[in-house]
C-alpha cells in the first residue's frame, strides 16, 4: 500500500530520487551544531501557540468598560487589546498557558538564536561559501528582535505601552524624516489608535512569513552546501562525516523539538511572564518604574539609559540623544555584523573555502574581537536594569549608572585582551585537542611521594582512539579516496558509480547498523574530481529502505 | 464589637454613599466608643476593635466634623494618660537629636506639629530610632511596642496641634478597582506597579511596600515620609486613601495566575529565567542527545 502510493507519487513527480538522497543525508553529529536547531523549534513553538492566540485577541484600541474575571480592574477603561487579553489569561481554558508559552518561546527563540550566531562566529562557519546564510541569519536575528518587540506591545499594557512610547519617540529622532516616519508608523501623533492593529498585523502576519522565507532558505542553503563540521580524525575539507538523515538524525531532531518544547511548557505552565493584570492598561499619563523591555532588547535600553544627554545642532537640525543610541548603534551593530564574514576576508586575504571549522583558540584575533565586542553588548544588556540592579544591591541608581558609563570601555578591551591570551595560550600548549595523560603520585620503597604519568597508550590503542568517529558512528561509508585514507588498507579500486550502492565493490560493508553513518563527498568537488554519471553525492552507506 | 463595624455589617450600600467625599472625610471624628487594646506590647493590626481606647483628641482630624457613621478611615485617639509615659521614651530615645521638647536640633528636624501619624510611621516601621541620619531610614523591627509607640505619639502631637491622627483603615469600605487607578496614576511611578519598590536617583529608593500595614501605608500616604510627597485632603480624600490602601495589600499577596511569580519586578528577571534556564535547560538537552567532541 504505501509502495503503491510512493510509486503512484514518483511515477508523477519523480521525488524517489530526492528523498532517497535526502533521507540519507549525513548531518555531522555535535552538540554545538543543535543551537539552531533551537531556534528554529522556538519558532515551530511560537507558530503553534501564536495561531492559538489569535483566536482569542482583539487587536483595536477602542475603549470599553471591563467587567471581566480580574476583579481589580473591574469598571475600568480599557483597551480591547487590553481586555481580551484579560480574558484570554483568565477566562480561556488553557489560556494563560499558550500565552505564557508563547512569551517563553520567544525568549528562548532570540536566545538560540544569539547562541547560534555565537558558534557560527567562533568557529568561522560563515567563511565562504556560507557568507550568503550569515547575512540571512543576520536578518532572522532583526525580525525575530523586532517581532518579539511588536508582540510584547500588543497587549497594550502599561509597560509595553511605555516601550511603545520609548519606539515613538526613537522613531521622532531620526534626522529630517524622523516625525513623517513616526506619524507615518502610528497613523498620526503618539498613541492614536492604529497602532496596535499595525503592530497586530506585522506581528502575526507579514514578519512571521518574512521569518519563514529566510528560515526556509537559511536551511536550503545549509542542506546545498552541506553542514560544516569540526576538525578530527577522518574529516577533510572534502567530505562530510556524521550520521544519516533517517533514521538516526530525523529522530535525533524530533526528540529535540519534543525536548525544546517540553521546556519551553513546563516553564509557561510553571513560571509567571509578564502578569499583566498586575500592570494595568496602558495610558500616557501613567508610568511605572522599573520597566523594561524583554532581555533583547535590554541592550537597546541599556545604550539609552547609558547615553548622555548631548544634542548635536548642525545645519540647521538638531540630532537627538536618542538618535545616536537607538538609531545609530543598531545601525552600525547590524551592519557590521552582516559585512563581517567580508570584513574578515579584507583582513585575512582567505579566498578559500572552508568546510571545516575552527576552534577558537585556532584564530585568536578573531576570538578576541568577537569576545570584546560581545562583552561591549552584555554590558548594554545588563545597563538596561540599572535600577533593578541598584535597588536589588542597595546601591545609588547613580552609581550604577556611572559604573556602567566605565565599564562600557573599561570591560570590552579586557575580555578582548583575555580571550586573546588565553586562545593563544590554550592553543600553543603542546598536544591542545589530544586525551590528557594522567599523573599518578606514588610511593617509593622509602615511603617518598613523587608523581609519574601514566604510561603512553599502546599505539594499538592510541589509534583505536583516534578513529572513534562520534558515538552512533560503527561502520563508516567510504568512497574511493577516503577509505584508504581512512582504514589505510590499500583496497582495489571499483569502477565508477556510487559508493552507496551495496554492490559496490571492495568494501567490506559488514552488517549495517539502521543508524548508519557515511562519508560523504561534497558534490562540488565530486563533480571536478570525479564525475559521476548524475552528480548525485556517492552516498553513506545506511539502508536504503 | 465597634458601632462602625456593625455598622458596615448591616449597610453595605453604606459603600455608595461614602464614596462622596463630603461623606467620608469626617469618618472618625464622632466614634469614640473602642472596644479595649490588650495593653502590653500589643501587635500592631489593621483592625479598629483591636486599637486602644485613647479618648485623646489632641490632634487635628481631617474633615472636621462629626461622622454619622463609619468612614473607611477612623482616626486613632491617643490616651492622655499616656504622656508622661510618652516623654519619658522621648526623652531616652528621641531627644538626643530631635531635642527635648521635639523642637529639632541640626542633627535632626522640628517634629512639632507632625502630628500623630508622623511620629507613628516612623516609629512603628522601625525607621526611628535611626543610626545615620545622613542615609534614608529603611523598615526593620520596631524598637518599641505598639503601646509605647503609641505613648510617645501622644507625647509629641500634645507638644503642638496639627498635623493627621493616626488612621486605622476599613478595608471593607474600600474599592479595589478605584485603588488600582489611583495606585496606578499616584505611586506606581516611584514604587513600581507592583508596589516593589525601586531605586531613585542619588542613593534613595522607594522601599517596598510588601511589609507595610494598612494603617503605615496611609500613615506614608498622608504625611509623606522622606522624599515621597505628601497627600492630603484636598488631593486625596479618606475614601481614596482607603482605595490605594486596599490596592496595596492586595498587592502583598495579588492573583498570581500563571505559575511562581519571580519577582514581579518584570522583563529583568523573566531575562535571567528565559535565558539560563530556559535556553540553558534545552541546551543541556542537546549536549545530552548531541555528539561530544572526540
Amino acid at each position: 500500500m504505501i509502495t503503491q502510493t510512493a510509486d503512484w507519487f514518483d511515477e508523477r513527480l519523480g521525488i524517489a530520487k530526492f528523498t532517497r538522497k535526502s533521507l540519507n543525508k549525513i548531518f555531522p553529529d555535535h552538540w554545538s551544531f543543535m543551537l539552531g536547531e533551537i531556534a528554529m523549534y522556538s519558532f515551530i513553538v511560537l507558530l503553534f501557540t501564536g495561531v492559538f492566540l489569535t483566536l482569542f485577541f482583539v487587536p483595536s484600541s477602542k475603549e470599553i468598560i471591563y467587567h471581566g474575571a480580574y476583579k481589580p480592574l473591574d469598571g475600568h477603561k480599557v483597551s480591547e487589546a487590553y481586555a481580551s487579553t484579560l480574558d484570554l489569561s483568565f477566562s480561556v481554558r488553557a489560556g494563560l498557558v499558550m500565552r505564557q508559552m508563547h512569551h517563553w518561546a520567544a525568549n528562548v527563540f532570540v536566545a538560540a538564536i544569539v547562541v547560534h550566531l555565537c558558534r557560527v562566529f567562533f568557529t568561522g562557519a560563515f567563511r565562504k561559501p556560507r557568507e550568503i546564510n550569515w547575512v540571512i541569519g543576520t536578518m532572522l536575528l532583526i525580525l525575530a528582535i523586532v517581532n518579539g518587540f511588536l508582540g510584547y506591545s500588543l497587549p497594550d499594557d502599561l509597560i509595553s505601552g511605555t516601550g511603545i512610547r520609548i519606539a515613538f519617540s526613537i522613531l521622532l529622532s531620526v534626522p529630517v524624516v524622523g516625525s513623517y516616519l513616526a506619524f507615518f508608523l502610528f497613523g498620526g501623533n503618539f498613541p492614536g489608535h492604529s497602532i496596535i492593529p499595525r503592530f497586530y498585523a506585522l506581528h502575526i502576519l507579514i514578519i512571521p512569513a518574512l521569518i519563514a522565507g529566510l528560515l526556509g532558505a537559511h536551511l536550503a542553503i545549509m542542506w546545498h552546501q552541506k553542514h560544516t563540521q569540526y576538525k578530527g580524525k577522518g574529516k577533510s575539507e572534502r567530505n562530510v562525516v556524521g550520521v544519516a538523515m533517517w533514521p538516526a538524525y530525523a529522530l535525533q531532531a524530533g526528540g529535540f523539538f519534543f525536548l525544546t518544547a517540553a521546556v519551553i511548557a513546563i516553564l509557561g505552565g510553571l513560571v509567571q511572564i509578564n502578569p499583566i493584570w498586575l500592570y494595568g492598561q496602558y495610558i500616557p499619563y501613567k508610568v511605572s518604574y522599573a520597566v523594561q523591555p524583554d532581555w533583547y532588547m535590554g541592550w537597546l535600553d541599556g545604550a539609552l539609559r547609558l547615553m548622555p544627554s548631548w544634542e548635536i545642532v548642525g545645519f540647521g537640525h538638531m540630532i537627538p540623544t536618542v538618535f545616536f543610541p537607538a538609531v545609530l548603534l543598531p545601525g552600525i551593530t547590524f551592519t557590521a555584523l552582516a559585512l563581517w564574514p567580508f570584513i574578515e576576508k579584507k583582513i585575512t586575504k582567505d579566498t578559500a573555502e572552508h568546510h571545516l571549522l575552527d576552534n577558537p583558540r585556532d584564530v585568536p584575533w578573531r576570538t578576541s574581537v568577537g569576545v570584546g565586542v560581545l562583552a561591549f553588548y552584555v554590558v548594554l544588556f545588563f545597563a538596561s536594569s540599572t535600577d533593578v540592579l541598584a535597588n536589588s544591591f542597595q546601591l545609588s541608581l547613580n552609581f550604577v549608572l556611572w559604573g556602567f558609563r566605565i565599564l562600557l570601555f573599561v570591560v570590552p578591551p579586557i575580555a578582548a585582551f583575555v580571550a586573546y591570551k588565553v586562545a593563544k595560550e590554550a592553543g600553543s600548549v603542546p598536544g591542545t585537542g589530544r586525551r590528557k595523560r594522567a599523573n599518578v603520585i606514588l610511593r617509593n620503597a622509602q615511603g617518598a611521594y613523587y608523581t609519574e604519568q601514566t604510561a603512553p597508550r599502546s599505539p594499538q590503542h592510541e589509534e583505536e582512539v583516534a578513529e572513534e568517529l562520534p558515538e552512533e558512528v560503527v561502520y563508516h561509508a567510504l568512497d574511493r579516496d577516503h577509505r584508504d585514507e581512512l582504514v589505510g588498507t590499500a583496497a582495489p579500486s571499483g569502477a565508477g558509480g556510487p559508493a552507496g550502492s551495496p554492490s559496490h565493490p571492495g568494501v567490506d560493508l559488514g552488517p549495517l547498523p539502521s543508524g548508519g553513518s557515511g562519508i560523504f563527498r561534497i558534490p562540488r568537488v565530486r563533480r571536478s574530481a570525479a564525475p559521476d554519471d548524475n552528480g548525485e553525492p556517492i552516498g553513506g552507506i545506511g539502508d536504503r529502505g | 464589637m465597634s458601632i462602625e463595624r456593625r455598622r458596615a455589617a448591616k449597610l453595605p450600600n453604606l459603600k455608595r454613599r461614602v464614596l462622596l467625599p463630603a461623606a467620608v472625610g469626617v469618618a472618625a471624628a464622632g466614634i469614640t466608643t473602642l472596644a479595649l487594646l490588650p495593653q502590653a506590647g500589643a501587635a500592631q493590626s489593621n483592625n479598629p476593635s483591636d486599637l486602644g481606647n485613647y479618648g485623646y483628641t489632641g490632634s487635628y482630624i481631617y474633615g472636621g466634623t462629626q461622622s454619622k457613621g463609619g468612614g473607611p478611615i477612623t482616626y486613632e485617639k491617643l490616651n492622655p494618660a499616656s504622656i508622661p509615659y510618652g516623654k519619658t521614651l522621648f526623652l531616652e530615645s528621641c531627644s538626643t537629636c530631635h531635642g527635648v521638647e521635639a523642637q529639632g536640633t541640626s542633627r535632626a528636624p522640628n517634629l512639632q506639629g507632625l502630628g500623630a501619624a508622623t511620629i507613628d510611621f516612623w516609629v512603628s516601621t522601625g525607621r526611628m530610632p535611626l543610626a545615620d541620619p545622613t542615609v534614608q531610614a529603611v523598615q526593620k523591627p520596631p524598637r518599641f511596642s505598639r503601646s509605647q509607640t503609641l505613648a510617645i505619639d501622644a507625647y509629641v502631637s500634645s507638644l503642638a496641634p496639627g498635623g493627621p491622627a493616626i488612621p486605622n483603615v476599613n478595608l471593607t469600605l474600600a474599592n479595589l478597582a478605584q485603588g488600582e487607578s489611583l495606585f496606578s496614576t499616584n505611586c506606581a511611578a516611584c514604587h513600581t506597579i507592583t508596589g516593589a519598590g525601586d531605586a531613585l536617583a542619588s542613593g534613595v529608593f522607594a522601599p517596598s511596600l510588601m511589609a507595610a500595614t494598612t494603617t503605615q501605608i496611609a500613615e506614608a500616604v498622608r504625611t509623606g515620609p522622606g522624599n515621597m510627597p505628601r497627600f492630603g485632603p484636598n488631593t486625596l480624600t479618606d475614601q481614596q486613601v482607603a482605595d490605594i490602601v486596599k490596592y496595596v495589600d492586595y498587592l502583598k499577596a495579588p492573583n498570581d495566575r500563571g505559575g511562581m511569580a519571580i519577582g514581579h519586578v518584570g522583563p529583568v528577571t523573566e531575562g535571567f529565567v528565559g535565558i539560563i534556564i530556559g535556553l540553558g535547560t534545552v541546551m543541556l538537552a542537546g549536549l545530552w542527545i548531541g555528539g561530544r567532541a572526540k
